[in-house]
């Protein structure tokens, strides 16, 4: 984990890790949520629907932007205050996840950062695009 | 209109004594969203000193002017 102070941080500073997503992710945010629609859960229903198969919960995707605050960019001082997103691709059970952040504002008032946050797929499509405002301890 | 943007109100109606008890919303992370507002619309820096003074809008809009007037 990263332990970045407010002072470590520059404006431009980018993070980012890659992860997988599985059967069990998929199976252990249900079991967190309880969100058992069928696009998600139903091979079936989700290609009558148009996609190529069940889709990725998209806030499992975002999920991951907890993690890249949490533990890379700022890492252990992070406190996320707000979260700005748009999905722009569906996720598929066996992508694999680029997640990036990279700060673009710092607020010295407030020890607050801006980070221009973005996961692409390993075809290097983005899948989700925003912004993340997050508070840095000293 | 930066209140209606930062609140995502456009109803909001604001006046010099307006002050944080008067919307609902204003809570302490909207706070520094309203503060960071401020300081790109208008180009400015506050520290926590000045911040910490002000009881309501007018009081921030009479700090505003006064940096405004000193650049």
């Amino acid at each position: 984990m990263n332990t970045y102070c407010y002072a470590d941080i520059e404006t431009g500073q980018k993070e980012s890790f890659s992860v997988r997503v599985t059967e069990e992710t998929m199976d252990s945010f249900k079991a967190i949520t309880g969100d058992i629609n069928p696009l998600h859960n139903d091979s079936d229903h989700a290609r009558n629907r148009g996609y190529e198969d069940r889709v990725v919960y998209g806030m499992l995707t975002a999920s991951y932007l907890s993690t890249l605050a949490g533990v890379y960019l700022p890492g252990e001082k992070s406190l996320i205050q707000s979260v700005e997103i748009r999905f722009s691709k569906p996720v598929y059970i066996g992508d694999i996840l680029d997640i990036e952040g990279e700060v673009t504002e710092k607020n010295d008032t407030f020890k607050v950062i801006i980070l221009k946050v973005s996961i692409k797929n390993q075809q290097g499509k983005k899948v989700l695009k925003g912004s993340m405002q997050i508070g840095v301890a000293e | 209109m930066i209140f209606r943007d930062v609140f995502d109100d456009d109803t909001l109606v604001i006046t010099d004594s307006t002050n944080a008890e008067d919307i609902e919303d204003w809570d302490s992370l909207e706070h520094i969203n309203l503060i960071m507002a401020m300081e790109k619309e208008f180009g400015l820096k506050f520290n926590l000193q000045e911040i910490g003074e002000l009881a309501n809008v007018g009081e921030m809009a009479d700090l505003i002017g006064r940096k405004l007037a000193a650049k």
